[in-house]
């Protein structure tokens, strides 16, 4: 009955109703896709909590106490001389949020695309689509940063962290190295278009070789020359740097802010990269 | 399905009989043909994996660390005592890699048994089969690494060469009870929890220090873990102090191997055949 007597609205006032629909999303679009993302990580939630705990315990543990029985001198880096237990706690922390970037920019990116599709389930909304990279890399950051913090509580407890008046500073260095690692990393997930195993090869020849040749668990001076190359690339090495200067000192002007440039150019680079890609992608 | 049943009657009765029809091998070969059109880059990438550790560790550690002295009461270079148990992590890894994984997305994706089951193979073929595949792997990075390891000094005893069978002794213990545990997983949360187990195996296992390091209580539980059994035997092979008490080591793998098949195949029956 009341279908009968409204009259029919006409082509503009239809327009005007869908841009107004629109214009919320439009606006707050980063934030929707981050809501997805942290949302999807319920699926595996306990993972993600008992890998912030438990990763940080085990390695401190098995590496730190373990190697430090072994290495009774105290290490020294860059003239300090501190044991070894403080000396890989930084590193630790940010081969944590690296972690996590290669866990979060990877899979859930390709699903995104290819698996389960829901990136253009997003497109055809008024999302756009740097809207879903930037919600993909907000999402993934939340994980980072609980990880991060989780790990910076522990070593702060454990006494690895001796100046904690600039340490805390770490976590946010730790979400700055996460970023950027992952986010050339979402690019070139991004870019698959086959699934053959690419991830698998990241994790063994990029993620594995950085972890283990960025100066973790020695002074990177301690390699040859030619596998310190690795180190100058690496971000976990930038990031390591950093997170050494912050928890113990001292912190050198000049090598902090070439450390947190490389990083910040790789992120904004990569972001760059991705955008585009999404944009591409997602408009095929 | 009347026409097997009838032939089972008759051809298999009772006993191992109705679990085993003696040709594993067509399971591995199924596996050999389905590698073909896998990514081969994939496959070979995972030798890198202890070579890298090797390299950083051995290198960069090494120098801080010098000498250290093994249970047997030997001082050898740190890359000569992290090397053995890092063939055995990789054994281990290699292992649960393929039989945990791969065993899965056969299991809940390809319904790759269902389709075997219902042909003359028994559930032991199965398990069998896919864990002497999972073993032609482990082999080639063992086979890899070992060459590594001569070529870098690092075997100091002609015994090393034992390690190539104790590699594979290994690798079937975790493989054949990882198959097992896999059995009971259904989603990708579930095997997120298999890393949860091997890390801190791989941490803590005398892998990269001595034991001793360890108050006691913790020494015990370490030496309660497969992966400590498998390190001391490596290690005992590669740096030649071989003792009588190594034989405990092979002990605990053949005690793994047999619950682990006995397991799987009950599972896979149940799974499958009941």
């Amino acid at each position: 009955m009341s279908d009968a007597t409204r009259t029919h609205p006409s082509l503009d006032e239809l327009r005007a109703e869908a841009l107004e629909w629109g214009r919320k999303p439009r606006a707050r679009g980063s934030w929707y896709v981050t809501e997805h993302m942290v949302r999807a990580m319920r699926a595996y939630g306990w993972t993600i909590v008992v890998g912030a705990l438990g990763q940080p315990i085990l390695y401190l543990l098995g590496l730190g106490l373990g190697l430090a029985a072994l290495i009774q001198t105290d290490i020294d880096d860059g003239g300090r001389a501190v044991p070894y237990l403080v000396f890989i706690a930084p590193a630790l922390l940010m081969t944590a949020a690296i972690s996590v970037a290669s866990e979060e920019f990877t899979y859930p990116v390709m699903a995104g695309f290819k698996w389960r599709r829901y990136f253009y389930g997003f497109n055809a909304s008024p999302l756009s689509s740097p809207q879903i990279a930037n919600g993909v890399i907000l999402g993934a950051t939340a994980r980072m940063f609980i990880a991060v913090a989780a790990y910076y509580l522990f070593i702060w407890v454990f006494g690895a962290v001796p100046d904690p008046s600039l340490g805390w500073i770490a976590i946010p260095v730790g979400v700055l190295a996460g970023v950027s690692f992952g986010i050339p990393l979402m690019a070139y997930a991004a870019s698959i278009e086959d699934d053959k195993g690419q991830f698998a090869l990241v994790q063994r020849f990029i993620f594995m070789p950085m972890f283990l040749f960025s100066g973790t668990f020695y002074p990177l001076e301690t390699l040859p020359g030619w596998l310190q190359w690795i180190g100058w690339i690496s971000p976990l090495w930038h990031a390591s740097e950093l997170g050494r200067m912050l928890t113990y000192g001292p912190v050198d002007g000049a090598a902090a802010g070439v450390h947190l440039a490389y990083l910040l150019v790789l992120a904004a680079v990569g972001y760059l990269l991705g955008r585009r890609i999404f944009e591409r992608r997602l408009a095929k | 399905m009347t026409l097997a049943a009838a032939s089972d009657t008759t051809r298999r009765r009772g006993g191992v009989r109705a679990l085993w029809a003696g040709n594993p091998q067509a399971v591995v070969q199924r596996g050999l043909l389905a590698a073909r059109s896998s990514s081969w880059i994939v496959v070979l990438s995972g030798f890198f994996e202890p070579v890298f550790f090797l390299a950083s560790m051995g290198i960069g550690l090494g120098s801080l660390v010098g000498d250290v002295q093994t249970s047997a009461g030997l001082d050898v270079p740190y890359a000569a005592f992290i090397a053995p148990a890092l063939l055995a992590v990789s054994a281990m890894n290699g292992a649960i890699y393929d039989s945990t994984w791969n065993v899965f997305f056969k299991l809940n994706y390809g319904r790759l048994y269902e389709g075997m089951l219902s042909t003359s193979l028994g559930p032991l073929d199965v398990a069998l089969g896919e864990i002497l595949y999972a073993l032609l792997r482990g082999l080639l990075y063992a086979t890899g690494f070992m060459i590594i390891m001569q070529v870098l000094g690092l075997n100091l005893a002609p015994t090393a060469i034992l390690a190539l069978p104790a590699v594979l002794l290994i690798a079937f213990g975790f493989a054949s009870v990882g198959m097992a545990i896999t059995s009971y997983m259904k989603t990708f949360q579930h095997m997120d929890w298999i890393n949860f187990v091997l890390l801190p195996m791989f941490l803590f296992s005398a892998t990269f220090y001595p034991i001793t390091v360890y108050p006691e209580p913790v020494q015990v539980i370490v030496q309660a873990l497969p992966l400590w059994h498998g390190v001391e035997l490596i290690r005992g092979l590669t740096t030649g102090a071989l003792s009588a008490g190594m034989l405990w080591h092979v002990l605990y793998y053949v005690v793994m191997i047999g619950i682990g098949l006995v397991f799987t195949t009950k599972r896979l029956r149940a799974l499958f055949l009941d």
